[in-house]
């Protein structure tokens, strides 16, 4: 049998619910792979032997007992550390927050999963208070890419991408304000789903910006990005921006009918480097070849997007953040400080201006969804850069690396749009991520899209190299 | 020089204090806010155009 550190979820549950493998079994491959690795990788901040083992002795019982143990029985998981984890203060990657009484319940998303038979296995670094694209956090020191350890993982949620990239948890659950689903999706290889705006609750976890966060999941398979998804679809009261519209479960097996991809050019396409175009063009192909009619998009109100979301962004948080500014900004990370501290500091007529132009941004985002179904974006400029890098190239300019690394994904969430985010390896390479926009709700056809490119072999998970398989 | 007498009375008037050390990395991204801010000012808005994001719904109480 497969090392279960590197089976599929729904092949772990399926093996485990058939009483094939046990459940703690899996927890225990789980645990060793995580304590022989994760001194290099750095992925993980708290983990949960004790409640591991555990839960997955509970799946166990469950299974001799006769009885279903869940569609993710014995999956084992992990949380980027901004959720709330029983017993554990949540930290959400600051110095500040560790001073926190430990959280008295899970949050909702962990929840839905272990009732699934999901078994969770830690918390996951991430940037300090999810203000990060780079995967480096002053106090925790930073995640490491399992593909190359001296490069970024890209975040804020480095952990999760990390994590599941380097077979430490086949699924793991991040926050995407910006780009932080996407980004460390993209440079390190998995794959990741940032749902509609509002779909799944947040309830329980350390907020950013409420206007802008949403919760999802990494993985290394489409299919297991879909089982995670569904089993944590449905409304929660604790979430104001939690949409109440029924759980729409997912098929991926559903005809998508004839398919119209847009491709961005204009803005977006001058943002990319080579190893970004290179994968908008395979994956492209790729559909093409499947019989999808692909039509070239300007789409360049998007820099006017990215730029409404910078503002939002920065002036939200902030002013969430000004008492503990106010009294205790010697103990934020430098990198996010700054950029925090000027946030407090905002014009209010820059941030009701940004608010116009992000419904006006929208508005022009849906008349192109009248001529195509979903668009194809390269999620990241680049693939992963070097740690403690500090600057990029963009456009023929040289730009501050921390703002920019999330160019590309920041105008898209700033809408609320849904992203599955495909990883592609080019031989010889880095990784480096598309993403797969669709109308808002219509997560299943971007799950499908990525799924059609999965199968034609264009964009799949690899074991990474940089460290022991 | 602007940028930078600005973040000073700002921040008076807020009560956040920006440590000598902080000062040039805060103008930087003070600039850069600056930048996208003037970036907004090209979107021509219609004046119908209104703000969709902060919407306040009033909660229902079961009296009516």
């Amino acid at each position: 049998m497969t090392d279960p550190v590197w089976m599929s979820a729904t092949g772990i549950a399926a093996a485990v619910s058939s009483g094939e493998i046990k459940a703690a079994d899996v927890a225990e491959a789980t645990l060793s792979r995580i304590a022989a690795i994760d001194g290099s990788v750095n992925a993980f901040t708290d983990i949960t032997t004790a409640r591991a083992r555990a839960e997955a002795a509970a799946v166990d019982a469950k299974i001799a007992a006769g009885k279903p143990a869940g569609p993710l029985a014995g999956v084992p998981f992990a949380v980027k550390n901004l959720f709330d984890v029983a017993g554990l203060p949540t930290r959400a990657g600051s110095k500040i927050n560790r001073e926190r009484a430990p959280a008295t319940r899970d949050a909702v998303l962990i929840e839905r999963l272990t009732a699934a038979g999901a078994v969770l296995v830690g918390g996951l670094n991430m940037g300090e208070y999810a203000y990060d694209f780079t995967g480096e956090n002053a106090h925790d020191g930073a995640c490491c890419n399992p593909h190359d350890l001296a490069r970024m993982t890209g975040g804020s949620s480095s952990g999760s991408g990390a994590a599941t990239a380097a077979g430490m948890a086949p699924i793991s659950l991040g926050s995407d304000t910006n780009g932080s689903l996407r980004v460390p999706a993209s440079l390190c290889g998995v794959f990741s789903l940032k749902p509609t705006y509002g779909r799944l609750p947040r309830s329980r976890t350390f907020g950013f910006v409420d206007s802008l966060d949403h919760l999802g999941p990494f993985a290394r398979s489409v299919a297991d990005l879909a089982i995670a998804y569904d089993v944590m679809q449905g409304h929660d009261a604790g979430d104001h921006a939690c949409t109440d519209r029924p759980a729409e479960p997912t098929d991926l097996d559903a005809s998508t009918g004839p398919l119209r991809i847009g491709l961005p050019g204009g803005w977006f396409a001058k943002q990319c480097g080579p190893e970004a175009l290179a994968a908008i063009q395979a994956t492209s192909s790729a559909l093409s070849a499947e019989g999808a009619d692909l039509k070239p998009l300007a789409l360049d109100e998007a820099e006017y997007g990215r730029a409404a979301a910078y503002l939002i962004t920065n002036s939200e948080s902030a002013a969430f953040h000004l008492e503990r500014l106010r009294t205790r900004a010697a103990d934020y990370d430098p990198d996010t400080r700054d950029r925090f501290l000027a946030g407090t500091l905002l014009p209010a007529a820059w941030v009701a201006r940004a608010q116009r132009v992000r419904a006006w941004w929208l508005a022009r985002a849906m008349d192109a969804f009248a001529e195509v179904d979903a668009f194809l974006i390269p999620a990241t400029p680049f693939p992963a850069p070097l740690r403690g890098q500090k600057e990029l190239k963009l456009g023929g300019r040289t730009v501050p690396l921390r703002p920019n690394l999330g160019i590309l994904s920041q105008p898209i969430s700033c809408i609320g749009l849904p992203v599955v985010t495909v990883p592609v390896f080019q031989p010889g390479e880095m990784p480096i991520g598309v993403q797969v926009v669709t109308p808002p709700w219509k997560e299943n056809l971007a799950l499908q899209i990525a799924r059609k490119l999965e199968t034609a072999g264009i964009a799949t998970a690899h074991p990474p190299s940089g460290i022991p398989a | 020089m602007k940028t930078e007498a600005y973040m000073e009375a700002a921040a008076d008037l807020v009560g956040v204090e920006i440590h000598p050390d902080w000062r040039p990395g805060v103008a930087t991204f003070l600039g850069l806010a600056a930048d996208m801010a003037a970036l907004l000012d090209q979107v021509e808005l219609d004046d119908g155009e209104l703000v969709q994001a902060p919407v306040y719904t009033p909660p229902e109480t079961g009296d009516d």
